[in-house]
């Protein structure tokens, strides 16, 4: 039997997903929007595609709680990355830790934001594997434009000296996201912390 | 001196203008979509009333929820004085710039 269109649902885990993406005074408001648009306009217009329509308006949450942290985070790998291969060091301890620790600092602070703004520590891991994941891929792309451009035998070996090209390409996206994930819970939880401690004449800030 | 406003910030705020009473997040989405003839993510429209209401240009309200959006609540904006004197200086503004100039702009007047 059809479902008639004022019945018509998205699927649940993109409803939680946005949910969880929104400060909690807007749940009910902002959800309710969009359901609102979705049965009355888009399911009656694109039958199917309306679920696409809706994981593409749930995206555009997500990219806005992460992408400058995720673009934050690449552009610090890919800098190092131009870095190693123009100026190479004798050791490459110093450079290895500041960026490990920028990484560390970005991706606490995308989860703990998040998570200040909806009350969520899962939002905030949601936003920082995200934040983690943009970076993997910039990461990715900016090792590769680099060995396009330099790719002679002296820059492979510095290149095999500071960790090799696997690590640029494979390893350290993994290995982002894992941090991702990690920290975002660390951030999230402080985050989730410090909200549920700050008040203004006995009220909830309003964020 | 008033807020300055973005181009879509104009047209949002026209929009809750414009629709008075039923200015809430879904008819002010596809208001502005039919004015700028565009399909735009509903995300962009609730971060601009959001930044609207934080400079205070506009205020909200809770109002009930219908069937068609399972109940949920709907939160209906209105333009504050401070939001008219924004849009009333970014009007003067708009014709100060364009005063002189014909419009539709041919290439003769680039010349």
């Amino acid at each position: 039997m059809k479902m008639p269109h004022s019945d018509a649902r998205p699927p649940r885990w993109a409803e939680a997903m946005l949910r969880l993406l929104l400060k909690p005074d807007d749940r009910e408001t902002v959800s309710g929007d969009l359901l609102e648009e979705y049965r009355e306009t888009i399911v009656p217009a694109r039958g199917r595609g309306a679920n696409y329509w809706y994981f593409r308006q749930v995206a555009w949450y997500l990219l806005r709680a992460s992408w400058q942290w995720g673009a934050l985070m690449g552009a610090a790998l890919v800098f190092r990355y131009l870095l190693d291969t123009l100026v190479p060091p004798s050791d490459y301890r110093m450079r290895a830790a500041v960026l490990s620790w920028t990484i560390l600092v970005v991706c606490m602070l995308a989860s703990f934001r998040v998570a200040w703004r909806t009350r969520s520590i899962r939002a905030g891991v949601l936003a920082s594997t995200a934040a983690a994941t943009i970076a993997a891929v910039v990461s990715i792309v900016g090792a590769a434009i680099l060995l396009a451009i330099w790719h002679e035998p002296a820059t492979l070996e510095e290149w095999r000296r500071s960790g090799g090209i696997d690590e640029a390409l494979v390893d350290v996206p993994l290995k982002l996201i894992g941090f991702g994930i990690t920290l975002g819970i660390l951030g999230g939880a402080l985050g989730k912390g410090v909200t549920s401690r700050v008040t203004l004449g006995g009220e909830r800030v309003r964020r | 001196m008033a807020e300055v406003l973005g181009t879509f910030e104009q047209a949002v705020l026209l929009e809750v203008l414009r629709l008075r009473d039923e200015a809430y997040g879904r008819a002010i989405l596809k208001a502005v979509q039919e004015r700028l003839e565009r399909e735009l993510a509903a995300g962009a429209v609730h971060a601009t009333l959001e930044r609207l209401e934080s400079k205070g240009l506009l205020s909200s309200r809770l109002g009930p929820g219908t069937d068609i959006r399972a109940g949920r609540a709907r939160r209906f904006y209105r333009v504050q004085p401070a939001g008219v004197r924004s849009l009333n200086d970014a009007r003067r503004t708009f014709n100060n710039i364009w005063r002189g100039i014909k419009w539709p702009v041919t290439a003769r007047e680039s010349l």
